[in-house]
């Protein structure tokens, strides 16, 4: 049992079989719903019956029985009740499957609550989404609304569902259920093909746009029209389907074989489905309309001898009978043909005969020819045809010529070798057999010379005048148009060419200019020739016209070589005195070659002065910065205040003004050890001498400063180390006044040496005297923490220090010093790093000493020193301060950048520097 | 294959030859007959040939028509007792007679049509 199309219920059921008569049935049902409750008898001889008027929420008991429809027999007994129930709502029909742009309705009855919804106040949805509008709807009954769609579109697949929802509704509430709406687009192009020979037809499809649909099969049928197509294809009731099979490019591919050529077969693709069956729109094809013809055989080409044009023969195909137009394609044969395209319209036609540029070059020609009045397709290209090269013409001219005249020039019998270049394609079309060399002379008349393929020709010319051509012979004839070239004593002399220069473009290219003065003789045209005179080159020449007066020659000239350029004057009547220059090409390129030169001087010496400039800005601004940069101004701190820093006598002041009072207390920055151990050594009588030195251990910024703190600042006066540069630096005892001492060192105990080279920390600047051997810096070191890794630097104050590596290259006094301290002490044979004083860049560590012995400095130590250098060695010294940190816990040694703590020097250490100070002398 | 125009063939008389006027229904029953005695030959061959006699007799009608002749689509020959036993006997004789006269056939009818035959 089902609902109908049309809203009815249908029930049906099978005959049963192995039955010799016809049967009638008779139809038990009873309807069961809210409305009405009855029972139904019907006697029916077909195997259905409709149930009209079915309601929503309706329930149905069926039985069906059997009997003879004619004559006597027995009701069968009932078959099982079969039961049905109305779904609430009732959609007729359930699902329609339709074409893009057509019409289709659906039926409603709706029950809500067990109470059928008036149609009038049915309303309809699309998708739960769109409210489908009014204007679309019809009241059919009391109970039954409709929907009609009009010229549809294709539905759109949302995910797997591939139909549209459409609803039947109340005003406020949709129930569940809906009718599903399938739009195909159905719209199949079909296209047809007659081969050639008239017997088959290959027609071809794609299911690209057609949505697929599961459960659907594909189907073109076509029907067979006598003669031609209608003008509107339609789907004829009888039609036959066509068996198309798949193809690789997902056409669908059906052969007609054999055909009727002038019937019109109409065709459409049918989708079958088990919601029913589309049809495409049908497409007329008329076999004879589609034809592609073979190609047009015997295709030849072929060079037309004398004509000189590309000549196409064809001929018409057999099929088809029509009228047909032809195109041609040729082009020069190779590889990759380059084609040009022909259209002949005359169906008539057979040949055609085509200009080309090049008569001496093979082609390839093709042909192809379709329907005239345009119907159907080109047929394919026929299989290429190539022209043969051979001679077309005679010769378009003779080849050009020159002479060499061999021997002595004052003798009146010469050698004379004649030479041409020989012809190419384009004059001798297409090809040269021989060459013959007519002679003329006056006592001997005229006589011909065959020297075959061959370009240079020696004879004797004995006579005043001897006049040559050369011809140039093909298969077809011997060229027309011939250089001729007399040689004669007398014309040997005349001298028209006034001046004759050559100048080199480059190395490709000379320029030649000359002048001519007035000549009784009837100028031909110049010969010029040029050759390398030093070598036995062989010469080249050219042949220019007479109203020519300036030529360029390309060439590929050697800048070194010489050249000589000869100007000959070739008159009527014989050869004219030629004008030879040596040209001045080489000297030009030379001169050239220097101009180049001394504009990559110019450049270089350009660019080094700019590099020079850039370098010194550079260094100048990153000094500059190196220096001031971080420089705090001491006039901000409360420190500084009321002190003029311009007087040298300020800083002394500054760091006794402090040393009692400040220690460390809360006004202080946090100290930071950055040193252990300094020493200054006491200096010695004399270098010779090498008596020990006191050494002074030096400790910057140590919370032990009772012990072995010391401000050098007092000792040493304001000399501004900027100007040191070419000054003696001496360390004098105070005692006795003498100043031995040449250098100020600093001599550090480091175990890890290398490290210390590695990280180039210890590029301290250290004034120091020198001790001797015995010195008790050995004492000092071994007692101290230096042994454990001792870096030790001395801060010096300019405003260019340079701190000096301790493995630098010493300078002269520097290297007899070390000669005296060859023994000293070693702890552990580690190397012993000797620092002495410079003033240097941090980064410049390469940089040589030049606080020699020569120098005369006074070293001082005032207190802005500090501020500088140390600010210098903060960013290299961070791990000397931490090692600095480590060396124990009961001596704290501190020192705080910038600040006067510095200052802090004890009174004993005050004292050790009064006695052990270090002269440094400008 | 084409048959010699020297020497005559016997015993074929029922195949269609040269005949000096054509009417249309004349024509359409010549054709009628060639499509007969085709269909009797092996069907790879002449298939092709057989479709197109029926373009052919579609095409005289048509220009019958449209001149306003009656025309009675014929049926061909009403007899052809002897054709069996000669094709069972002399097929290839047949084959290429029937060919050979039928391409003669159809330039003559193209000639006549071209001359405005009668109905």
């Amino acid at each position: 049992m089902g609902i109908t199309d049309d809203g009815n219920l249908k029930i049906s059921w099978s005959s049963p079989t192995l039955t010799p008569f016809p049967l009638q049935y008779q139809v038990k049902y009873s309807e069961n719903s809210t409305a009405i409750m009855r029972e139904v008898d019907e006697i029916v001889s077909a195997t259905s019956l409709l149930v009209d008027s079915v309601l929503p929420g309706s329930s149905y008991e069926v039985q069906v029985r059997g009997k003879r429809l004619d004559g006597p027999g027995a009701w069968s007994d009932w078959s099982t009740p079969h039961f049905y129930t109305i779904q609430d709502v009732l959609y007729f029909p359930p699902k329609i499957l339709t074409s893009v742009g057509s019409n289709v309705s659906f039926h409603c009855i709706y029950k809500n609550e067990n109470k059928l919804v008036s149609s009038k106040k049915i309303v309809w949805w699309m998708n739960l989404a769109e409210k489908i509008p009014q204007s679309q709807y019809s009241v059919v009954s009391d109970r039954v609304s409709k929907v009609t769609f009009c010229n549809l579109n294709a539905t759109k697949p949302r995910g797997k569902f591939t139909y549209d929802a459409v609803y039947c509704c109340s005003e406020h509430e949709c129930h569940h259920r809906y009718a599903e709406l399938y739009v195909i687009d159905v719209n199949v192009n079909i296209s047809c093909e007659t081969d050639g020979y008239l017997t088959k037809m290959t027609c071809r499809w794609s299911t690209n746009s057609i949505q697929s649909l599961v459960g659907s099969t594909l189907q073109l049928r076509y029907h067979r029209r006598s003669l031609y197509c209608s003008d509107i294809p339609s789907i004829h009731p009888v039609s036959e389907p066509k068996d198309c099979h798949l193809q690789k490019d997902g056409f669908y591919e059906c052969v007609f074989q054999p055909i009727f050529l002038l019937s019109g077969y109409t065709m459409w693709i049918r989708i079958n489905h088990s919601l029913g069956s589309l049809d495409s729109p049908p497409t007329c094809v008329l076999p004879d309309s589609v034809v592609k013809p073979l190609p047009p055989p015997s295709v030849k080409a072929e060079m037309t001898v004398n004509i000189g044009l590309l000549k196409i023969s064809w001929e018409k195909p057999i099929f088809p009978e029509n009228n047909l137009q032809f195109q041609i394609r040729y082009g020069l044969s190779g590889k990759e043909v380059q084609w040009k395209m022909y259209e002949v319209y005359d169906a008539k036609a057979k040949s055609a005969s085509l200009p080309v540029p090049d008569l001496c070059a093979a082609y390839a020609v093709q042909v192809r020819c379709k329907r005239l009045d345009g119907l159907g397709y080109w047929s394919n290209w026929s299989n290429p045809a190539y022209t043969v090269v051979m001679d077309i013409k005679v010769p378009t001219r003779g080849p050009e010529f020159w002479r060499i005249i061999n021997g002595d020039m004052t003798k009146k019998e010469k050698n004379v070798t004649l030479l041409w270049k020989p012809l190419m394609k384009n004059d001798s079309l297409c090809s040269v057999r021989r060459y013959v060399i007519n002679h003329q002379t006056s006592r001997n008349g005229t006589w011909a010379q065959d020297v075959g393929n061959h370009t240079r020709f020696t004879f004797l010319w004995t006579e005043p005048a001897h006049t040559v051509t050369i011809l140039a012979v093909n298969s077809v004839g011997v060229s027309v148009a011939n250089f001729n070239l007399t040689l004669s004593w007398h014309m040997s002399k005349v001298h028209i060419v006034q001046s004759f220069s050559a100048y080199p473009l480059n190395s490709s290219c000379v320029i030649l200019s000359w002048m001519l003065s007035p000549s009784e003789y009837k100028l031909m045209y110049f010969i010029v020739e040029w050759r390398t005179p030093n070598e036995d080159n062989e010469i080249k020449w050219l042949r220019i016209p007479s109203s020519v007066k300036k030529y360029y020659i390309h060439d590929h000239f050697i800048p070194i070589e010489k050249y000589q350029f000869s100007l000959y004057p070739i008159f009527v009547e014989g050869v004219g005195k030629p004008k030879i220059i040596n040209t001045f090409i080489q000297e030009d390129i030379e001169k050239h070659q220097n101009d180049a030169g001394l504009y990559i001087v110019v450049l270089i010496i350009i660019s080094s002065l700019v590099l020079l400039l850039g370098t010194l800005l550079i260094s100048h601004q990153r000094m500059k910065k190196l220096f001031w940069e971080d420089v705090p101004n001491p006039k901000n701190c409360s420190w500084a205040q009321g002190l003029n820093f311009q007087k040298p006598e300020t800083f002394e002041h500054l760091f006794f003004k402090h040393t009692d009072s400040v220690t460390f207390g809360p006004l202080l920055l946090e100290p930071e050890t950055i040193s252990e151990d300094i020493s200054v050594d006491a200096s010695w009588k004399n270098k010779d001498e090498m008596a020990p030195a006191t050494v002074v251990s030096l400790l910057l910024a140590t919370s032990d400063l009772g012990k072995r703190s010391f401000c050098a600042s007092d000792q040493c006066n304001g000399a501004n180390f900027s100007d040191a540069e070419g000054t003696e630096v001496t360390c004098e005892d105070e005692s006795r006044r003498q100043p031995s001492v040449k250098y100020a060192m600093l001599v550090s105990n480091s175990k890890s040496s290398e490290t210390d080279e590695e990280q180039g920390l210890i590029n301290s600047s250290v004034s120091k005297c020198f001790s001797s051997k015995n010195s008790p810096l050995k004492d000092s070191f071994s007692d101290t923490s230096w042994e454990i890794e001792t870096q030790a630097f001395l801060i010096l104050s300019d405003q260019h220090p340079k701190i000096i590596s301790p493995h630098l290259t010493f300078s002269e006094g520097l290297d007899e010093l070390l000669k005296m301290e060859g023994n000293f002490p070693e702890e552990n044979h580690d190397e012993k790093s000797v620092y002495y004083l410079g003033v240097t860049s941090v980064k410049k560590r390469e940089s040589d000493v030049f606080l020699t012995d020569a120098s005369r400095v006074l070293y001082p130590f005032p207190a802005h020193c500090l501020f500088t250098d140390i600010r210098i060695l903060r960013d290299s010294c961070s791990h000397l301060v931490e090692n600095n940190f480590n060396l124990g816990t009961s001596v704290k040694k501190t020192f705080v950048s910038y600040m006067p703590q510095f200052q802090t020097c004890s009174t004993q250490t005050h004292k050790i520097m009064e006695n052990k100070m270090c002269d440094l002398t400008v | 294959q084409s048959v010699s125009s020297l020497q005559r063939i016997a015993g074929l008389d029922f195949i269609p030859g040269l005949q000096p006027v054509l009417s249309l229904s004349k024509m359409d029953e010549t054709l009628a007959v060639y499509q007969q005695i085709l269909t009797r030959l092996p069907p790879r061959n002449v298939v092709q040939i057989l479709n197109d006699l029926e373009n052919l007799r579609d095409l005289l009608y048509l220009l019958a028509v449209s001149k306003g002749c009656p025309f009675p689509h014929s049926s061909g020959l009403k007899t052809l007792e002897s054709l069996d036993g000669v094709l069972e006997a002399s097929r290839y004789s047949m084959e290429v007679v029937t060919l050979s006269r039928l391409q003669a056939s159809l330039q003559d009818m193209l000639q006549q049509l071209d001359l405005g035959p009668r109905c």
